[in-house]
């Protein structure tokens, strides 16, 4: 594909241009580590843990060691010699490369067959046996709390965050995180309050279910590590793996291609400190495809329990609200604590009130692990809140938008941390959802076998802080740019929003801009692709890198003694005699944070706010309980669309992506632990069949303004209101109000039959 | 996946004696043997595929009965002017059968001897009163697609015997409707299918009930769904399923007595 690079005028932000891959995949010529095949490269195939809980007796490697092809089967032992301590985690350094004298849950990797042949490394998994010890369970996060089951016999934080300091070394406990928030003086408001409300609500395990499963390939040579992944952190791969071999970071490079799909399941370390064991150890490149299957037993998205009350003065004010979340983590903690922090100190909601109290639990069990999933906790507390709110308002008779409008948490007003709510268009989606509704008309609810009803939810998230990105903006000798940083694209369209953002500065068409993919040996480092930041840091990094070297053009000018208007190629050549040279932009971008206090209090919890409100109009059918979403109207505040296109398929994409967890997507264990629907035949995803008639998608006029070109996040912000939309929309047309997750035909039928 | 080995006879007899040997499995589609085989529940040593054996023909015989080689795909039997024209009810159940990818691939035969409760033309082929034409070692011979299934992915074919070929009678007059009902997504396994066959000259149904029951099963009338053998399952608990019989019988039902059949 032609891509001029001649300056222009138009302006680069706001274009919906098409993806600059598009082309790449639809002809099948996109990277992806799944593709990659190195000379001499083995397949490792991984043997699982069987049990819940249970002390490993014995692991019988033989049979898989004596079948032909095989090249060698490696356990903790092996691993041992490598790592002596091999347990890594962005929070705790918990998980262990293979299970160490323990398993934790049904599904843990044990020991890995190497094989040239993966069939081969296939078969001789299904010839390894290991006797177990099986060891009481807990399932439950709330139970969890309170059990005799201890799923890790000592604590062990990170150390990155200072939160999880007084864990160290604690015993005889599943909590790996107690959030506390305190904010006026809830007990007593509660108290005094005109009426009080309590529910509880409990949302499922569920599974990211990226369509390209999780894939790693590690290259060695005795002093050196090239680590091929689809990670959505390669600079915390590069970190943590240095830190687990004891090397210095620049002996490990991390490469990562195109993603398919993410959603929070690439994180931090998941495959790679396997392979990178594994190629040390045979001196081969090692490969390691998961299954789609193998998926649902390496990260999933946290169940949890929502206790949630509030208290309401005689004017329908909400006074005081009382939160306490329980998030089912399963065996490893992964990124668990800060969802539960980050996401927890929002758990009242958008909402004005005085008093407040927060208390937000990460629990070990003994189930997959779960981490962030689209959203990072936040469609699990909105699922709760926006229930609630909609519960007290029929209680108190108020019309749910009237009595949301009358609470909202609005600009300039201190959200329960004390954090002020800047450039968060609360205000602005709550009324766009009711316009588009016609929410103010009647609304026929049917009379036959099918009824209709309607309903709204609108969230707000904050963004996890504190975090750093850093980038550079080459500006080449014939004028061309290319963008070096590490975010990763894994189809949320950052490698075009960040050629939007550096051609706006440099005013060249975005088309011309070339975005290198993270490379660990060249981009500069990022936190992570997660949690909606990458547009607000990477973008503004990417911004103030092409600043700086559009400065340094100019300053090159200057020192040549060249006019303003002399193009860009005529500096390189004047400066260096020929067609030769660049400059290079660099910047980093790390906004102001402060640390809660003792009472869960910061006036800096944030950089930045991301508001997200669902419509929904629906039908059930009163014979079967099926719910149907017949409209569905996302709203939300990105700030200033950098791609509206790609704003309104982030939107749609979400909530279709939530429409799942919200109707019938349940990961189904049984008394044992065991996963009885690991497979895409037996845990169904959305399909086009699934998608409402109508999907709406609207951005709100707003403005981020410190982000970049007035942008901010959007990959998350249709998750929020969408189940509980749903569920308040269930009462409207049935008059049944369903608490749990998912709402599927047989949850609302029951349901209907209980009233 | 065990390695294995696929051959491709060119000859019917051939075929059969090549599905002699113990883990030998005929292959046609392959849609439903290869996840059986990637998910390790078959490790057949050899797979013998149909599809060298030209049976992919779909004819309307003199008789006015339909006739479908056992290769040929779902896709050309709902592509088929003769089979929307006589037979209505397959054309639309194999509209929503799987998806377009599978209805590409998957053949009748494979789909009717696979012995899912969950696959869309077994009821239906039931309730029209199908016939399949069974070869095997000891030849030919018709059996009702009815009498075809024994139990949960059970069979009554012996080992080495192949469909060749479905027959399906002439509507007449009958109208006939197939509905299902999943619970999960839309494109799921259907959590219960009907089918439903209406004579409007004597005014009666025959009713088939299958996926919440382990093969296509008669029934009398809704209300001895109550007494249908329904477990529960991933699907729903056995009282939901069966209220979801009962339900989806009835619109069938109504469906079916709308003269448009």
């Amino acid at each position: 594909m032609k891509r001029a690079s001649q300056p222009t005028e138009t302006p680069q932000v706001g274009r919906s241009i098409p993806r600059l891959e598009s082309w790449l995949k639809v002809t099948g010529r996109a990277e992806y580590v799944h593709n990659l095949r190195l000379p001499g490269m083995l397949y490792g195939k991984i043997f699982r843990s069987s049990v819940s809980h249970g002390r490993i007796k014995s692991i019988d490697t033989a049979a898989a060691r004596a079948l032909a092809g095989v090249h060698s089967v490696v356990t903790a032992e092996e691993v041992r010699a490598i790592v002596p301590d091999p347990y890594y985690g962005p929070a705790f350094h918990d998980q262990p490369v293979l299970a160490v004298d323990k398993v934790r849950y049904v599904g843990e990797p044990v020991a890995v067959v190497l094989a040239s042949d993966p069939h081969v490394a296939e078969e001789a998994v299904h010839l390894i046996s290991a006797e177990y010890e099986e060891l009481p369970a807990v399932y439950d996060e709330v139970e969890a709390m309170t059990s005799k089951a201890i799923v890790h016999d000592v604590l062990k934080p990170a150390g990155t965050f200072p939160d999880l300091k007084h864990l160290q070394g604690k015993k005889n406990t599943n909590l790996a995180l107690d959030f506390r928030l305190r904010r006026g003086s809830p007990e007593a408001a509660l108290r005094s309050a005109h009426r009080v409300f309590e529910h509880r609500f409990r949302t499922q395990q569920v599974m990211h279910t990226p369509l390209e499963p999780l894939v790693s390939v590690a290259e060695s040579t005795e002093d050196s590590l090239t680590i091929h992944t689809a990670s959505q952190s390669p600079s915390f791969v590069r970190i943590e793996i240095a830190r687990l071999l004891g090397w210095a970071e620049n002996r490990v490079r991390v490469r990562v291609p195109f993603l398919g799909g993410g959603f929070g399941a690439k994180l931090y370390i998941k495959l790679e400190a396997l392979v990178s064991v594994l190629s040390l150890l045979s001196k081969r490149p090692v490969k390691i495809s998961l299954t789609m299957e193998e998926q649902f037993f390496t990260i999933t998205k946290h169940a949890s329990t929502f206790r949630i009350k509030s208290g309401v003065d005689a004017t329908g004010r909400i006074v005081a609200r009382e939160c306490e979340v329980w998030w089912n983590g399963g065996a490893y903690a992964d990124i668990g604590p800060r969802v539960t922090q980050k996401s927890g100190f929002t758990a009242p909601g958008p909402y004005d009130i005085e008093h407040v109290a927060i208390d937000s639990y990460a629990l070990y069990t003994n189930l997959p692990p779960a981490g962030a999933l689209r959203g990072f906790g936040i469609p699990q507390l909105v699922w709760a809140y926006e229930s609630h709110t909609d519960l007290i308002a029929r209680e108190l008779g108020m019309d749910p938008v009237k009595f949301r409008r009358q609470n909202l948490l609005r600009e300039g007003r201190p959200q329960a941390t004390g954090t002020v709510l800047r450039d968060a268009e609360t205000g602005k989606v709550l009324d766009r959802l009711a316009t588009l509704l016609e929410w103010d008309k009647p609304f026929e609810k049917g009379t036959g076998p099918l009824r209709r009803g309607r309903g709204i939810a609108v969230g707000f998230k904050a963004c996890v802080s504190n975090t750093s990105s850093l980038a550079s903006v080459s500006i080449n000798a014939d004028g061309s740019c290319t963008v070096y940083c590490s975010t990763v694209d894994m189809g949320q369209g950052s490698d075009t929003a960040m050629a939007q953002i550096a051609a706006e500065v440099l005013r060249v068409p975005a088309e011309s801009v070339r975005v290198v993919h993270s490379d660990t040996d060249v981009t500069p480092f990022d936190m992570a692709t997660l949690g909606s930041r990458s547009l607000f840091l990477m973008g503004n990094a990417v911004r103030l890198a092409a600043e700086d070297a559009v400065q340094k053009i100019n300053q090159l000018r200057k020192e040549l003694g060249l006019a303003p208007d002399v193009p860009v190629p005529d500096i390189f050549k004047k400066k260096f005699g020929m067609r030769a040279g660049n400059v290079m932009g660099t910047a980093s971008f790390n906004p102001p944070y402060t640390p809660p206090d003792a009472n869960g209090l910061t006036e800096n919890a944030t950089p930045f706010w991301m508001v997200g409100g669902t419509g929904v109009e629906i039908e059930v059918d009163t014979e079967t309980g099926r719910v149907r979403i017949t409209r569905l109207i996302n709203v939300a505040d990105v700030g200033t669309p950098i791609n509206p296109k790609i704003v309104e398929t982030q939107l749609s994409g979400a909530s279709i992506m939530q429409l799942g967890f919200t109707l019938f997507e349940k990961m189904q264990f049984d008394a044992a632990g065991q996963l009885r629907n690991a497979s895409l035949a037996e845990y169904k995803i959305p399909g086009f069949l699934d998608l409402p008639d109508e999907i709406v998608n609207e951005a709100v006029s707003a403005e981020q303004k410190t982000g970049p070109f007035g942008a901010k996040g959007v990959g998350e912000s249709a998750t929020f209101g969408l189940s509980p939309a749903v569920a308040n929309a269930i009462q409207d047309a049935v008059g049944v109000r369903l608490t749990e997750l998912p709402m599927n035909p047989e949850a609302v039928f029951v349901k209907m039959q209980d009233q | 996946m065990t390695p294995f080995e696929l051959l491709q006879p060119r000859t019917l007899r051939e075929a059969i004696a090549l599905l002699g040997e113990a883990s030998a499995r005929p292959f046609s589609g392959g849609t439903a043997v290869m996840l059986m085989m990637k998910a390790g529940v078959l490790r057949p040593s050899r797979l013998v595929s149909l599809r060298n054996l030209s049976l992919e023909k779909i004819e309307v015989g003199s008789d006015g009965a339909l006739r479908v080689g056992a290769m040929a795909t779902l896709r050309a039997l709902e592509k088929s002017a003769a089979v929307r024209a006589g037979w209505p009810a397959i054309t639309r159940t194999l509209r929503t059968l799987s998806n377009v990818r599978v209805r590409n691939v998957a053949t009748i035969g494979g789909h009717l001897a696979h012995g899912d409760p969950h696959t869309d033309l077994p009821p239906l082929l039931c309730v029209l009163g199908a016939t399949v034409t069974v070869a095997g070692k000891d030849g030919e011979r018709r059996v009702p697609v009815e009498k075809l299934y024994a139990g949960y992915l059970e069979t009554t074919l012996r080992p080495g015997d192949l469909i060749t070929q479905v027959q399906i009678p002439p509507m007449g007059t009958r109208r006939a409707v197939y509905l299902k009902c999943t619970t999960r997504s839309a494109d799921d396994w259907p959590a219960v299918g009907v089918a439903v066959v209406f004579e409007p000259e004597k005014e009666e149904f025959s009713l088939v009930v299958s996926a919440a029951t382990d093969k296509p099963t008669r029934v009398a009338s809704v209300e001895a769904v109550d007494a249908l053998p329904i477990e529960s399952d991933l699907h729903g608990s056995a009282a939901y399923k069966k209220q979801l019989v009962r339900v989806y019988l009835k619109r069938a039902m109504d469906e079916a007595r709308k003269p448009a059949h």
